[in-house]
């Protein structure tokens, strides 16, 4: 046949996967998690791993909602404060008489879901750019978090959500144990569905895509909602995590979560992009934060430091051709 | 005789192997109003572009007062006295009108903006074309035909001495066309040279002196416009050999009626009234945007649109959404595939598969090997050759459209709306694509074609529609069908008024 036909299909199968972003991610990971474990006492150590682990499972989860949003070619900056809505008010519903807590838990995803399609309504049918949509919506919650929580923090005693945050059933954490299933089931959706498939469709051009017969609007809508479950399931484990949730706690995972995706490879500008490179790619963000906070500075510098690690590896990896 | 001010000889031009222009020569010459005709994608915009700087030519050479100029650039046509109005509009519709006309080259004293001066030189401009609105009001404000006028105030500000006016009335009033002949005639009485591009052959015929035609990027006439009747300039725009480029096709015994609309309205198409049949090939001719693509995309769903009556294939109503006509059986190839019909990253199975991707409901899972053979046979269906998993803006424009075409295919559409599906395609999928359309008619589908290329309404419609600013201006039947009668009816001559 022709001339690609001379390499045989898996040589060309591996080279591609050698080249994917995901991959190069995961061997950045490894690269650092080397050097740093034999360089610094202590970081290489199982119960580091597994700690760093745990806190990249709360921005992966966020990263998955993520993920669908920006291959669908928006963006939702509103996940650090559904993060917080989640975290603060769990604790903050009076549902004594259930004692496992599962009623509080399932009240706040549907309530988070609930946000998430509020998104998707406006970006679909008011026509808002979803970075204006999810911003003011972002701004929206904030005040309604200090209204109802005020600046103190707010304890838990949600036996469900205390479980996630400290049990590690067969030695596993039970947030690592949720992130994979999250991570398995984001996958399936977004390349093994045709659902997934109007994803990536609406991301690489709405036009065409609703000109083909896809319905856009639900599209869109499913997303946002995706989105806020997977942020709110993020603010459920932190609670579990920390004991306490506060106003405030979710902000850094606005910039974690777009930056894990965007790490991965998955396109900024919507189209292309999967899963398997946000997951990487939150441990790497993780991994940055930990070797920060070892070098010791002072909390400002601790910011800089991040944004600036952030900005240089976007700049190494997230080099995109040029499209369009 | 006087050297002309500004003139092209023996120009050529092509763009990615396809020639636009092929040695051509024009000459703009002082006092003179010459018309440039041609039908769309005859190189007329080429050539202005050629004669204004924007394009290098490949061959041939510009000449300035008789002396021909190496590299031509837009800096040198303003040198030269070159001012051209375009056709699509170059303002910025933040700025004013004052700052609009004056705009890259406003008057400088020590260094400084003039205020004065521009102010000045501004308000003598708009005055010559009758512009009245407040200098200071911002461009967005005003309506087309106005912003129009502005656009040719601001080529008067610059004094030329060779004004290129691209189809200049196409959006203006009666009143304003008014002013602009006169205006016109002014300037040739200064000794102005003008060039003229336009579609409406009676202005040509007023206002003109000199006529340059070109066809296929070839001049096929050029001469003094009197004792030329509209009838020959027609001719002389039109009447290739089609070749064999179309497939043989027998006429459809009038077939069942799948959409029938009354006083059809959508956007710029207006009170149209409409049956389409199974198995025949429907055209829709007439010049580029005269309201084609919204009387398509208002059938398709793709845009509010409003009728007395309306049967879509068995449901009554306009369809108000894409999904509802497809539900009911209707397919879109847009002229535009980039931008509306494909997904130029994805790979050529993808895109294939889209419209299934649509369709499918609930959380189902794909499946893939079914999606594979599915696109192989597509892609084998319309000869699209290779590795179906490169993204298909790997493939050639006429292999894109095979795949825009292709894609619809898995719904077996009862009905296919098609604008323009030629556009820039190459001649042997040209005829592939004609011989799919005359096959999907066979099969009992109803195809409504519109078309900016006149050959191909005449020889593959069974019936051909005209439409000129919004209104179906003449229905043509299979017996009656030339390229003469579409373009005449197009242009509005007068010749045309028999059909309808």
């Amino acid at each position: 046949m022709s001339d690609a036909g001379a390499t045989p299909l898996f040589v060309r199968r591996a080279a591609l996967f050698l080249r994917s972003g995901p991959f190069l991610t995961v061997l950045v990971v490894a690269a650092v998690w080397i050097v740093a474990g034999l360089t610094m006492a202590g970081f290489g150590s199982y119960g580091h791993l597994r700690y760093m682990l745990e806190l990249a499972a709360v921005i992966g989860l966020v990263a998955a909602g993520q993920t669908l949003v920006v291959i669908g070619g928006g963006i939702d900056l509103s996940v650090g404060a559904i993060v917080t809505v989640s975290a603060v008010g769990v604790p903050l519903l009076p549902w004594d008489a259930d004692a496992s807590g599962v009623a509080a838990v399932l009240a706040i995803l549907a309530g988070a879901t609930g946000i998430g399609l509020l998104n998707g309504l406006g970006v679909a049918f008011l026509r808002v750019h979803p970075m204006i949509m999810t911003l003011a919506m972002a701004t929206f919650l904030q005040g309604v978090l200090i209204i109802v929580a005020g600046g103190s923090a707010v304890s838990m005693h949600n036996p469900l959500v205390a479980w996630l945050g400290e049990a590690r059933p067969w030695g596993v954490p039970a947030g690592i144990v949720l992130w994979v299933v999250v991570s398995l089931l984001t996958l399936l959706i977004l390349h093994a569905t045709p659902f997934g498939a109007r994803i990536f469709a609406l991301g690489a051009n709405p036009l065409a895509t609703s000109l083909s017969g896809v319905d856009v609007r639900v599209t869109t809508m499913a997303i946002f909602a995706a989105s806020g479950l997977t942020a709110g399931l993020a603010g459920v484990l932190m609670l579990g995590m920390n004991g306490q949730g506060y106003v405030g706690i979710g902000d850094p995972y606005v910039l974690a979560s777009i930056a894990a995706v965007v790490l991965g490879g998955t396109s900024i500008l919507g189209g292309s992009g999967t899963y398997a490179g946000s997951i990487p790619g939150s441990a790497l963000l993780v991994t940055i934060t930990a070797l920060i906070t070892v070098v010791n500075a002072s909390p400002g510098w601790r910011s800089i430091l991040f944004g600036s690690l952030i900005l240089g590896l976007l700049l190494l990896s997230g080099r995109e051709s040029r499209r369009r | 005789m006087s050297v002309p001010i500004i003139a092209a000889r023996d120009v050529s031009k092509s763009f990615f192997g396809n020639r636009v222009l092929r040695e051509v020569s024009i000459e703009l010459r002082a006092g003179r109003i010459h018309a440039l005709l041609g039908e769309n994608g005859a190189g007329k915009s080429t050539l202005i572009n050629l004669l204004s700087g924007a394009l290098p030519p490949d061959e041939g050479s510009i000449e300035v007062d008789g002396a021909a100029v190496d590299h031509f650039t837009p800096s040198e046509a303003r040198r030269a006295g070159v001012a051209v109005v375009q056709q699509e509009l170059s303002l910025t519709s933040q700025l004013s009108i004052g700052e609009n006309i004056g705009l890259g080259a406003y008057p400088i004293r020590f260094g400084l903006v003039d205020y004065k001066a521009l102010a000045r030189r501004t308000r003598a401009a708009c005055a010559m074309v009758g512009l009245d609105e407040d200098l200071a009001t911002s461009v967005g404000d005003l309506p087309l035909g106005r912003r129009q006028m502005v656009e040719i105030a601001k080529a008067l500000y610059r004094e030329p001495r060779a004004l290129i006016l691209d189809e200049p009335t196409s959006s203006l009033s009666a009143h304003e066309t008014q002013t602009l002949t006169r205006l016109l005639e002014r300037l040739r009485a200064q000794g102005v040279a003008i060039l003229y591009i336009s579609h409406r052959l009676n202005e040509v015929m007023a206002l003109c002196d000199y006529v340059t035609i070109l066809k296929d990027g070839a001049v096929t006439a050029d001469r003094e416009l009197a004792g030329v009747d509209a009838d020959g300039l027609v001719r002389l725009m039109v009447g290739r050999d089609p070749g064999d480029l179309f497939p043989k096709w027998t006429p459809n015994v009038e077939g069942k009626t799948i959409i029938s609309v009354r006083g059809f309205s959508c956007g710029m198409a207006r009170d149209i009234d409409l049956d389409l049949r199974r198995g025949e090939v429907f055209g829709v001719g007439g010049l580029v945007g005269q309201g084609q693509e919204d009387l398509i995309l208002g059938l398709y769903g793709a845009r509010s649109a409003s009728a007395r009556v309306a049967e879509f294939n068995g449901d009554s109503g306009v369809p108000d959404s894409v999904l509802k006509a497809n539900a009911l059986g209707l397919a879109y190839v847009p002229a535009d595939r980039k931008r509306e019909g494909l997904h130029l990253i994805h790979t050529i199975s993808f895109n294939m598969l889209l419209p299934g991707y649509g369709r499918a409901r609930g959380l189902t899972f794909r499946d893939r090997t079914n999606e594979r053979d599915l696109a192989r046979s597509l892609a084998g269906a319309l000869s699209i050759k290779g590795d179906l998993t490169r993204p298909v803006q790997a493939l050639s424009g006429g292999n894109q459209q095979k795949v825009a075409l292709a894609k619809w295919m898995p719904n077996k559409p009862a009905i296919w709306l098609l604008n323009d599906p030629t556009r820039g395609v190459d001649v042997e999928t040209k005829r592939e694509i004609y011989g799919l359309l005359r096959g999907f008619a066979a099969e009992g589908a109803a195809v409504l074609l519109s078309s900016s290329d006149t050959p191909e309404l005449v020889h593959l419609c069974d019936r051909v529609a005209v439409m000129r600013e919004g209104r179906i201006v003449a229905r043509i039947e299979q017996a009656e069908l030339s390229e003469e009668a579409i373009v005449a009816a197009a242009m509005g001559a007068n010749l045309a008024e028999r059909a309808a």
